[in-house]
């Protein structure tokens, strides 16, 4: 690990100011610092926001939207009551990543910047990486590609957007409140991400010196059937083979309004909506729900060994929105 | 004293753990100590042309940085067998490089983190060479086991003419299974404290064989054996890796002498995988004939496993799959694939936990072949002779292990027919069991015992704990013997101050601590007696005889070794060598076995294979110490449920080393993969000694792999012949 | 410059090498110059003298460096020692009382065998604790899922769950 300046910040202002050239915010730091021991991420200076106690609040009550300031904990949201009745897609997409500690270490907002996990990228040398390494070349293109994406890939990269958050919040049709020092923007949750192209070492749409403050969510009558379903190697405690964010409004039988998103199966957080319109206005039973997941993973390009992905992505999303049809 | 049950009591240690007390090889204070970190290197094979250490030297608290340049006047420290190391290859004695992942630098800082960010500065230019690493790569070099030096000393088991009985068999079957390289992952790294006082060095490590170290070390260091001490009174797990010399005990040894302090190397996860032993890879070719009743005629075991450039690690695979049933006829074969990797070694039933997963599958798909139930298969096919060397078995419960399992699991409820059992979600359910066997072995010893007046007793011995419950095993024999309390019992262990040590592996811990105490206690009993008037000690305990004779205490050394092995093996002991006796005794032929039951749900849809419930039933003799043991099984079931059903180590064969090299990646069981783990014992004395023990802890993994495989075709009606089955093997 | 480093008092740009940091754990102050780049476990570990936390993967991937701050369960390994100043930080050697007696979850790691090696021990014993406290051990299957951040390589899972669902209905009465 390079040595770094190691900062607090007492408020979003002087935490922007600082965030020069080759600064880090410094959150959970379970992306970050989990990155720097590997000499992938090595920051001059680290900007420990921790302490920046306007971030740290929720509220999960309002009329209008949920507000998330970037800094809660993800356990704490996670067992928010109001969240987990009313949204449980959400609650599912927080408890079900990685493990207490680091979910009681990890914020919001740095969990949504949370980096992938492609062997290839953390491996370091002697792996070609055109993340890590602009321009050297990409190593999983010709490698074991089990876990590689197959949804958003390019020549030049297929790592997987890691977050299970994300895909709850592409659902939902969350935005972002960012900070910069040009002021205070909003973005669409959706475009905060990039696909990879020929620049997979640009992985936001953030400006340099931009830091997330706030994550919200328009109060909707979809959260209630919804669910976050995660497949995995191991039953805990490990990233996602598959998982979609999936939610359901009906009438009667018919379907009134649906959500749907994919995770684990694509470069970016993937939001499905040939899925959504194939289900809208449609009476629900397993084979639409079947056909949704179809849909959902149209497009996907295989790789060598991780083609059956496509149809455990199918079998994921058909799976969650039968369990939301239940909570329906 | 084999006649009376042993107590449920807790374990020995099990307060120093639960407060975090032990300490571990990388826990030893020690006054300015500096810090250590390997740079390793990034190709598989070749010749570093140069080495660049300038950026690493200027880094800020970096006291040293030495190559091969500095170190080239170490030697080899030989192969396991035979020799000390876990492979007979000492990095950073020459330019030349074998495995990706070898360390190419260590470097000595002020600081862990100083060391750590110099060592990723070190540069390296390589001539590289063309490599193959692993079973599958094209062009790889394949030996029979019998033409190498390993050959003379491991016979092929064979019984009969198999191949002429498999050929008129009516029913046969015929399979060909693969299991993946594995890595034991100890959640203790693998970490080197080295620290001079004069011309002795002190070497604080987690090593499950502290004797084999300190001769291993001064080997490679070039000092006498008596100039090396290594202490290991605890192990964070061994499961075999840590059972030799590793690759950085030296380097931290030869670092602390040029810097004139102690120094500590704990080498990160990641080297691990490419710099410590591991399970090899291996496949399997199983023939089974049988007549239409489901008598065993013949069966044949082939195995090609993986071995490396650098060493024969030889295989003994069919030494187990051909004792677990009464066939007439039997043939072993063993190949080695010599893969440009650091040598492969033991892990956990290395070969034993493969053999059952190999011949127990193929036991159910006979089972299936004849329409017969697989638990009436194979009993049908029990046998007391072992069928290789016709001599009794020690003793062998097999098929009590069978039947009582098959009860408490209810498994007359079980309907043949694949796919025909479903649970109230909707989930297949397969119901799986197989057999495990595991050979019975042992090593000699020399135990210092003295008893004090207090009360007290001491023993100093050779073994080392390592979460199987050494202690509680030492303590609970000693204590029966010398008729005191265990918790008056001082037991020191994995120390070579105190003791010569031995290596504790092969699961002969228990049967040789047992076999040594109670000749130790006999003996103290003896000189107790000539400190009587009346040479009677009966009714006395060892402190009133003192007392009375006004001692404070008795020091009794007791040179022990297992029956069989001749008067030389104390020889080996004091250099350091392993001298295995069994499981081949005189008049016997000692075996464990365990008999695993699976429940396993698979979901209808996304097909997630769940392990909500196993029943195993363990002979393993005598039980000393019920709790300790209790935990052996079920940690050998966890065990079971992690080679079935995740755990397999990568390879990108462009690269060599492995992939998937981190705890993240390399998938082991978690808590919530576990569900209930009936166990029972059935606990009879075995014959062969006094204190009735048979081997246990490896024992425990055989076998589940295949009882989980068997159910899974159950379940879902595929039959699975490569480990780990995952998701994708029954979409 | 002890304690908490603000934005006007750090140096421009040079990295700097080493820095004060005052730590409370098991509540003992412990004012150390170390190294910025110093984990909390290593902290404890190799400054303080609190080798109960262990490390296994120095990644967030074992959980056997498990420790409290202001409560909470959290891996030393990640955490910056830096970061943790100003909080209260409890390791395996604060839980035992004045008089030496175990905390109950220690107890039932005893009585329930929930431990081999004992190396992964201390963290489980922390996990379990912060567990029990947050409300996650009302089912078999909850404690399973909320203790998966810890690895056993022994396998004493069986052990682990018996011992907090112990702790956890004789805290729950």
């Amino acid at each position: 690990m390079q040595p770094f300046t190691y900062v607090r910040a007492s408020n979003v202002g002087d935490a922007v100011k600082a965030l020069s050239r080759g600064a880090k915010l410094l959150a959970g730091g379970t992306t970050l610092y989990d990155l720097m021991k590997l000499r992938i991420e090595r920051p001059e200076r680290i900007i420990d926001i921790n302490h920046l106690g306007e971030l740290k609040h929720f509220d999960t009550s309002g009329e209008r939207e949920l507000v998330f300031g970037a800094l809660a904990r993800m356990s704490e949201v996670a067992a928010d009551a109001g969240l987990v009745r009313d949204y449980p897609a959400i609650s599912e997409s927080l408890w079900r990543a990685a493990s207490q500690q680091l979910r009681n270490m990890a914020s919001l907002g740095g969990n949504l910047l949370q980096r992938t996990r492609c062997p290839y990228f953390r491996g370091g040398e002697p792996y070609a990486c055109n993340k890590r390494d602009p321009g050297s070349g990409c190593a999983a293109a010709e490698g074991l590609d089990r876990g590689q994406a197959l949804l958003g890939a390019s020549p030049s990269c297929s790592a997987v957007y890691p977050g299970d958050f994300a895909a709850a919040l592409v659902a939902f049709d969350a935005e972002i409140d960012v900070v910069g020092p040009g002021g205070e923007r909003v973005l669409p949750f959706e475009e905060l991400h990039r696909e990879p192209a020929d620049t997979p070492q640009k992985e936001t749409t953030l400006e340099p010196g931009e830091m997330i403050v706030r994550i919200r969510i328009p109060v909707t009558p979809l959260g209630r059937a919804s669910t976050f379903l995660k497949v995995r190697d191991r039953e805990s405690y490990a990233f996602a083979l598959a998982s979609a964010a999936v939610a359901l409004e009906m009438d009667g039988d018919v379907v009134r309004d649906a959500r749907v998103a994919v995770g684990g199966l694509a470069t970016r957080p993937w939001r499905a909506r040939a899925a959504e319109r194939l289900l809208i206005g449609r009476r629900f039973d397993e084979s639409a729900a079947r056909a949704a997941g179809e849909a959902a993973l149209d497009g996907a390009i295989p790789g060598r060994s991780n083609a059956f992905r496509i149809e455990l992505g199918i079998r994921t999303v058909t799976d969650a929105l039968m369990t939301a049809r239940q909570r329906a | 004293m084999t006649d009376v049950p042993f107590p449920n009591v807790p374990r020995e240690d099990a307060r120093q753990k639960v407060c975090g007390a032990p300490i571990f090889g990388a826990d030893s204070p020690r006054p300015g100590l500096l810090h250590a970190a390997l740079a390793v290197s990034t190709i598989p094979k070749g010749r570093i042309l140069d080495i660049d250490t300038l950026a690493a030297s200027a880094t800020p608290g970096v006291r040293q940085v030495l190559t091969h340049q500095d170190l080239a006047d170490l030697q080899l420290p030989g192969f396991l067998l035979g020799g000390y190391g876990f492979q007979n290859f000492q990095p950073l004695r020459s330019p030349d490089i074998a495995y990706r992942g070898q360390p190419i630098a260590v470097v000595v800082a002020d600081t862990f983190e100083a060391a750590t960010e110099a060592a990723a500065l070190v540069r390296a230019t390589y001539a590289a060479e063309a490599f193959c690493p692993t079973i599958d790569s094209p062009g790889v070099d394949i030996v029979d086991q019998a033409d190498t030096p390993m050959g003379q000393f491991l016979t092929e088991p064979v019984a009969a003419d198999a191949d002429a009985a498999f050929a008129a068999a009516p029913i046969k079957v015929d399979i060909e299974l693969k299991c993946p390289a594995q890595h034991q992952n100890p959640i203790e790294l693998i970490a080197t404290v080295a620290e001079w006082e004069g011309d002795t060095l002190i070497v604080h490590e987690g090593t499950q064989n502290a004797e084999g170290v300190r001769h291993g070390l001064a080997r490679v260091l070039g000092i006498p054996a008596g100039q090396v001490e290594v202490i290991s009174p605890f192990v964070g797990g061994g499961f075999g890796q840590k059972n030799s010399l590793q690759m950085q005990t030296a380097l931290a040894a030869a670092a602390s002498r040029r810097a004139g302090a102690p120094v500590k190397l704990v080498v990160p996860r990641t080297q691990l995988f490419q710099g410590a032993s591991f399970r090899p890879a291996s496949r399997h070719h199983v023939r089974l004939g049988a007549d239409v009743s489901g008598t065993l005629l013949a069966a044949i075991h082939e195995t090609d496993a993986q071995s490396s450039r650098i060493d024969f690690f030889p295989g003994e695979y069919a030494a187990t799959s051909a004792r677990l049933y009464g066939w007439s006829a039997f043939r072993g074969l063993h190949r080695l694939i010599r893969t440009d990797t650091q040598t492969p070694g033991f892990m956990r039933a290395p070969f034993e936990h493969p053999a059952c997963f190999a011949m127990e599958t193929a036991m159910d798909e006979l089972a299936y072949a004849i329409g017969m139930d697989p638990v009436d298969l194979r009993l049908a096919n029990d046998t007391i002779l072992d069928p290789i060397t016709k001599r009794p078995f020690s003793s062998r419960h097999a098929g009590t292990c069978l039947r009582r399992g098959a009860e408490r699991f209810g498994w007359q409820a079980r309907s043949a027919e694949p796919r025909s059992m479903r649970s109230a979600d909707g989930s297949f359910v397969g119901w799986g069991v197989a057999l495990g066997a595991y050979p019975g072995m042992m090593v000699s010893n020399v135990v210092r015992l003295t008893a004090n007046s207090d009360g007290g007793v001491e023993i100093a011995m050779g073994a080392h704990e390592m979460g199987q419950g050494m202690r509680s095993v030492i303590a609970a024999v000693a204590g029966r013997k010398l008729r005191i309390s265990p918790g008056a019992v001082t037991v020191v262990i994995g120390d070579t101050r105190a003791a010569l040590q031995q290596p504790t592996a092969g699961s002969w811990g228990s049967a040789s601590a047992a076999l040594a105490i109670e000749a130790a206690a006999d003996a103290m009993w003896k000189a107790l007696a000539k400190l009587t008037p009346d040479g009677v000690v009966e009714g006395r305990s060892p402190s009133e005889i003192l007392k009375a004779a006004a001692r404070d205490s008795l020091d009794v050394e007791t040179m022990v070794k297992p029956p069989g092995q001749p008067d030389d093996v104390f020889g080996l002991l004091r250099s350091g060598l392993v001298s295995r006796a069994g499981p081949v005794f005189d008049d016997c032929v000692s075996f464990s076995f365990i008999a695993h039951f699976v429940e396993v749900h698979v979901e209808p849809r996304l097909r997630r294979i769940r392990v909500p419930r196993v029943v195993s039933v363990a002979d393993c003799g005598r039980v000393i110490s019920p709790r300790t043991a209790l935990s052996q099984v079920r940690g050998g079931v966890v065990w079971g449920i992690g080679a079935a059903l995740r755990e397999a180590s990568e390879t990108d064969p462009r690269y060599g080393g492995f992939l998937n090299a981190d705890l993240a990646e390399y998938a082991i069981p978690v808590n919530a993969d576990i569900g209930r783990i009936d166990v029972e014992f059935i606990d009879e004395p075995d014959g062969l000694l006094e204190s009735g023990v048979k081997s246990l802890g490896e024992v425990s993994l055989c076998g589940v792999a295949p009882a989980i495989a068997n159910a899974v075709f159950h379940a879902t009606g595929r039959r699975l012949r490569e480990l780990p089955i995952r998701i994708e093997h029954v979409m | 410059m002890t304690g908490t480093v603000t934005l006007s008092q750090a140096q421009p740009r040079r990295a700097t090498a080493s820095l004060s940091v005052t730590l409370m754990v098991n509540g003992a102050i412990h004012d150390l110059f170390i190294d910025v780049r110093t984990s909390l476990l290593d902290a404890l570990r190799e400054h303080i003298g609190l080798t109960g936390a262990k490390k296994g993967c120095d990644h967030g991937q074992c959980g056997a460096c498990t420790v409290h701050i202001d409560g909470r369960r959290v891996v030393s390994c990640l955490t910056l020692a830096a970061q943790a100043q100003g909080y209260d930080v409890g390791t395996i050697e604060g839980l035992q009382g004045v008089d030496g007696a175990l905390h109950p979850m220690q107890q039932a790691f005893i009585d329930h065998d929930a431990l081999q090696c004992g190396y992964c021990t201390p963290g489980q014993i922390m996990s379990a604790i912060a567990c029990v406290q947050e409300g996650h051990a009302k089912s078999l299957d909850e404690i399973r899922e909320y203790m998966s951040g810890n690895l056993c390589r022994c396998g004493a899972y069986v052990g682990i769950v018996a011992a907090i669902e112990d702790v956890a209905a004789r805290t729950q009465g």
